[in-house]
């Protein structure tokens, strides 16, 4: 019984121990990332963001619609409304802040996405090689030259049809998801190359061979000893990601394949062209989202430039 | 010791493991016979190990030495068909307990890889994942290969460290963090992780220190005696198969050269190679400064030449070796033995004078030597020596 008890004790003691050698090593690296100013720039800039993603109505209260415009048609930045308001007389602020939960959750959603393909397409075409890695990085190549913007020109209407208009799936409407769909699709052809290309090199290891003379299975194998190994690369790449598919949404949207109904940065932006902001000089109108895209894309492309010289060792020379 | 109290000798050793199912208590550990190996090359194919037996026994150790690209490695992955994809066993027998490897698949192979025989790599660097903490590394073939937990798998991996002489609290150090000898005492200790009849060590002491080799070299020595182990170690460096084997197989270009007990071999060599190999060797009783190196190169393996194939290297060779490989002939002494000098089981030593005459040392007394070099050249196949007497 006490033995049993002791053991118990031990396991417990070294769980801890664990946690503490993990959170010494969380510590090195967030200490490593303090240095690079760049880096925690874009972290401030990005915690900014997702506080407006996650609680808007907190800051700037209630989305303001059509029915609920607080001000004049076209006002010029004053107290009342710091950043001015639209063609409908709604708060330009309360647009821009409300428009960062879609950018963002878009964002997020089209990185996951790509991130998860490009992964397992670039980690699986690696390690097997031959006729597999043929096919797959063929594939690969033809989403590589797949065109964004005509890939969501064809395939909103049909995704429109197969799911019915105005549905939802898990919350998020479909012409959203079109646009998550087609940021998935068409970017993560490049991240399956770089993953591809790094695992090339891993699988030479001895101890890729070691693992294969213990009997280890191919999926052990990519699991345990290869996934781990691009794991920087992988985390890297999604920050990377992350950016661009911002980016991307943006243009879907200001070019008219947004939806209509969720004001993301690149649909405000669609309405302020729409509405000719530009034409009568309202420039708030414009420049607020503009600027808001901007920072978000250099704080994610910073810091993913930061974990990236910390993570990758071929880099980490200063060190 | 008699043939029957070696096999019951053998049946007491093999009592404390579970044998496969088809394994024959009596057959020999590991029985190879005819081996060859050959890689399919964009130019052709290149027969890397052509006919290569030996015999291990319980608790035995057996060295395998020759020049870089002469098989060693090659023979050792071929046992349980770790070669890259492009090699192939093309023929033979790999007999474990009786049981024959080389016919199995790929799929049945794997209850006997790790469990039975496993691998001590060279360069314990490259052959530990970076990212992975040493501790689990070595639990990895106990949760694959026995399938149990991973919670249970790690607690006898730190066992496991504590055997080879690592401090249990270093199994949660990253492979870089560990020193050279420490890192290589973690390959044994994985290599040890399912209880194997057989451990190769592939170069284990290559890229340590003097110092560190010897220690690594004494806790193999002691495992062995510990665990029952049966090693096959491939070096390099003669002293070391001199210091802790009981058998020596000299391989030259794919095939077996000279094979037999390390005491016999390393005293009285026979084959020409084996004893340039030693002459290559420094001597720390002699005052010489330089010393013999081998002339030439391996032939290139893709297009042998026919016969023997140190013929083109060897100071003895004669009309018949270059037209006709040499049988292997097992001596009296219980050395096998490949070349034309020895044609039957009595044929005496034959040591070729030195080449370089720096202060040679003396070779042993109980050798036949000072052989009339061009009379043994000119010699006909049927009697190749004038010394051969039956």
């Amino acid at each position: 019984m006490t033995g049993e008890v002791a053991a118990q004790v031990f396991t417990r003691r070294a769980r801890g121990e664990r946690w503490r050698i993990r959170a010494r090593q969380l510590r090195g690296i967030l200490r490593q990332f303090a240095r690079q100013r760049s880096g925690v720039l874009g972290v401030l800039i990005i915690a900014l963001f997702t506080i407006c993603a996650l609680v808007p109505d907190l800051l700037v209260g209630p989305f303001e619609s059509v029915t609920r415009a607080s001000g004049e048609k076209f006002d010029s930045p004053s107290p009342t409304h710091i950043l001015g308001t639209d063609e409908l007389g709604r708060d330009v602020l309360n647009l821009v802040v409300h428009g960062a939960r879609i950018s963002m959750a878009i964002g997020l959603m089209a990185t996951i996405i790509t991130v998860a393909i490009g992964a397992v397409i670039g980690i699986v075409a690696g390690f097997n090689g031959g006729r597999l890695d043929t096919i797959l990085m063929r594939i690969t190549d033809f989403f590589l030259i797949l065109p964004t913007f005509v890939l969501a020109l064809v395939l909103a209407p049909v995704l429109r049809e197969l799911l019915g208009e105005g549905s939802e799936f898990f919350g998020i409407r479909v012409t959203l998801l079109v646009i998550i769909v087609v940021i998935g699709i068409t970017s993560w052809a490049s991240t399956a190359r770089i993953i591809r290309s790094q695992t090339l090199s891993i699988r030479e290891r001895a101890y890729i061979d070691r693992a294969r003379a213990i009997g280890a299975s191919s999926g052990h194998i990519m699991r345990r000893h290869i996934l781990p190994n691009v794991l920087s690369l992988i985390v890297a790449n999604t920050v990377l990601v992350f950016a661009g598919s911002v980016l991307t949404e943006t243009t879907l949207s200001f070019v008219g394949l947004g939806d209509q109904l969720a004001p993301s940065w690149g649909q405000i932006l669609a309405f302020a062209q729409s509405s000719g902001a530009p034409g009568i000089g309202a420039w708030w109108y414009t420049a607020s989202p503009g600027i808001a895209i901007v920072l978000v894309v250099l704080s994610f492309t910073l810091v993913g430039h930061a974990l990236d010289s910390i993570l990758n060792p071929k880099l980490a020379g200063r060190r | 010791m008699s043939a029957e109290a070696d096999a019951l000798a053998r049946i007491v050793r093999r009592a404390g493991r579970t044998l496969p199912k088809l394994a024959d208590p009596s057959a020999p550990l590991l029985q190879v016979t005819d081996l060859s190996v050959r890689f399919t090359l964009a130019q052709g194919h290149l027969t890397a190990v052509d006919g290569v037996s030996f015999r291990l026994d319980d608790g035995e150790a057996l060295g395998i030495a020759g020049e870089s690209g002469c098989g060693k490695t090659t023979t050792a992955l071929s046992l349980l068909q770790l070669l890259p994809s492009n090699g192939r066993i093309r023929s033979g027998r790999v007999e474990l307990y009786g049981i024959d490897l080389a016919q199995k698949s790929e799929a049945a192979l794997a209850r006997y890889r790790w469990r039975e025989i496993s691998i001590v790599f060279q360069g314990a660097m490259n052959a530990l994942n970076p990212v992975i903490r040493v501790r689990d590394q070595i639990a990895e073939p106990i949760v694959i290969r026995l399938g149990v937990s991973e919670e249970s798998a790690r607690r006898r991996a730190l066992e496991l460290l504590d055997l080879v002489g690592i401090p249990t609290q270093r199994g949660g150090a990253y492979p870089h963090e560990l020193s050279g000898g420490m890192r290589q005492r973690a390959m044994i200790a994985m290599a040890l992780a399912c209880n194997p009849a057989i451990v190769i060590g592939d170069e284990p002491t290559t890229a340590l220190d003097v110092m560190v080799q010897a220690q690594i070299l004494a806790l193999l020595e002691s495992l062995r005696w510990e665990l029952g182990l049966s090693l096959i170690l491939i070096t390099h460096d003669l002293s070391v198969i001199a210091e802790t084997c009981d058998k020596v197989l000299i391989m030259y270009a794919g095939r077996v050269a000279e094979e037999g007990p390390v005491s016999r071999v390393f005293t009285a060599p026979r084959h020409p190679y084996t004893q340039a190999l030693l002459r290559a060797f420094p001597n720390i009783r002699a005052d010489r400064r330089t010393l013999d190196v081998i002339p030439g190169n391996l032939p290139d393996l893709r297009d042998p030449p026919p016969g023997c194939r140190f013929a083109p290297r060897c100071t003895f060779a004669m009309d018949v070796c270059r037209v006709v490989t040499p049988p292997e002939v097992t001596m009296a002494d219980g050395v096998r033995v490949a070349c034309h000098l020895y044609p039957t089981p009595d044929a005496a030593v034959v040591e070729a004078p030195p080449i370089a005459q720096v202060g040679a040392d003396a070779p042993d007394d109980d050798v036949d030597l000072s052989a009339d070099n061009s009379n043994l050249r000119d010699a006909d196949d049927d009697t190749p020596a004038d010394e051969v007497q039956p």
